[in-house]
């Protein structure tokens, strides 16, 4: 069944049509989900309540947009919802990302040659950087860098303008470069102990 | 050509990372370690990220099958309500506990599973060997299976109400079915391995709820 009749007959209710939407984008809607809150408990349940939503509304669909961008801009309003009462928090998209940036420009730590990521970074170091992301910022990485949507795409998912979503993905990637980096200091402390600490028991 | 600073190369680096170079930027790169280090740590964040992409896994299925029941629940699947109203009085285990409301039925399933559970969490307390781990998971797993077979049975009765109907049932008792063989496979295997029992446990669990709504379902159509 293609999307368009899909939609089509779940406006009307149809169950076969609901359960052909759902396995047409489970996928990136878990994807994402996965991706924004870590771990596949709460990603399950968001991905249920996107769908939720978006069955519930279905009938107010009349095809101005792609049918997959209004369902990612659904899941993404409800993760950062659920990210939004987590942080105890009712904030603005732009509140969800980070105040200390007036410039925009990144710190000056850039990290010595010693220290590139390039090579040491893994998914799993990714993956918990990531979460340490604000919201929003989190939000226009997963959508760009890892789902591969464009900025005008995740302008309309997000409600923000194009630019501010160039704007927030670069932010975020500073961020995350720093926090990367962070992990790569302290291991190399650890490391430098571990050494210390053999060569003292050799002596 | 005045070369640029490190400050006017970042403020440059979100257009070059979308593709946008500059003659200046790249004389600035050639020459300038640190800002080196910063274009190619985002293009290895950016690269790991991307790779991401390729291994999307699909959510569990019991995902889907909650949300189809949210969705009758709230009447937004209208084709099944029709066919509800057709629906037998139900038989089996759920049979035996036709006259009581919800919470008292969701109750008895729930007694069944705290049996299950305490069969298997029988042998961790005892300490017994391989076979005593097996046998006591066999012992408190195989009652309710028989007992939530034949509810499974009962609904086969539906076939011939509503195809729809029946067929999404059928589908979403297959999957958690599955599941449980696989689960009871891996118990059998390495019987010891606590994260298998508690999966079967699990899975049995999900069985009981789906014929639980389900009953309930019929009760609120008869």
């Amino acid at each position: 069944m293609p999307e368009a009749e899909a939609i089509r007959l779940a406006q009307q209710g149809n169950a076969a049509a609901f359960e052909r939407l759902y396995h047409l984008h489970n996928r990136r809607v878990y994807s994402l989900c996965l991706r924004m809150v870590g771990n596949t408990a709460g990603a399950e349940d968001l991905t249920q309540e996107a769908f939720l939503q978006l069955f519930r509304k279905i009938a107010t669909f009349r095809g101005e947009s792609a049918f997959s961008t209004w369902l990612h801009r659904l899941a993404v309003n409800v993760v950062l919802m659920k990210l939004r009462k987590k942080s105890g928090t009712e904030t603005s998209l732009d509140e969800l990302t980070e105040p200390d940036e007036e410039s925009g420009g990144p710190r000056r730590d850039f990290g010595a040659p010693d220290l590139r990521l390039s090579g040491s970074i893994d998914r799993v170091h990714l993956q918990r950087a990531v979460e340490q992301l604000p919201p929003g910022y989190k939000a226009v990485f997963v959508l760009h860098d890892v789902q591969g949507y464009e900025h005008n795409e995740i302008a309309e998912i997000m409600d923000c303008s194009i630019g501010n979503s160039k704007s927030q993905l670069h932010k975020a990637r500073m961020r995350l470069r720093e926090l990367l980096h962070e992990v790569t200091r302290d291991k190399a402390r650890e490391d430098r102990k571990a050494a210390s600490a053999d060569s003292g028991g050799e002596d | 050509m005045a070369p640029i600073t490190c400050k006017a190369f970042l403020n440059h680096l979100p257009l070059r990372m979308e593709g946008s170079p500059s003659p200046d930027a790249d004389a600035h790169l050639r020459d300038c370690p640190s800002c080196r280090n910063v274009v190619d740590d985002l293009n290895a964040i950016h690269s790991v990220a991307r790779s991401w992409s390729a291994e999307e896994a699909e959510p569990p299925a019991r995902v889907w099958t909650s949300l189809r029941l949210q969705l009758e629940q709230e009447g937004l699947i209208r084709d099944d309500h029709k066919v509800e109203r057709e629906l037998p009085r139900s038989r089996g285990f759920s049979g035996w506990f036709a006259g009581l409301p919800r919470p008292a039925l969701a109750g008895a399933y729930l007694v069944l599973l705290i049996a299950v559970a305490f069969g298997l969490s029988r042998p961790t307390n005892k300490r017994a060997n391989e076979a005593r781990w097996l046998e006591g998971t066999q012992d408190s797993t195989l009652p309710l299976n028989a007992q939530l077979t034949a509810e499974q049975v009962s609904f086969a009765s539906f076939n011939d109400s509503n195809p729809v109907v029946t067929a999404s049932l059928n589908k979403n008792l297959a999957i958690v079915d599955n599941y449980i063989a696989l689960c009871e496979k891996s118990v059998q295997e390495e019987p010891q391995n606590e994260v298998a029992r508690d999966y079967l446990y699990e899975a049995y669990q999900q069985k009981a709820d789906l014929l639980a709504q389900m009953t309930e379902r019929g009760e609120n159509n008869r």
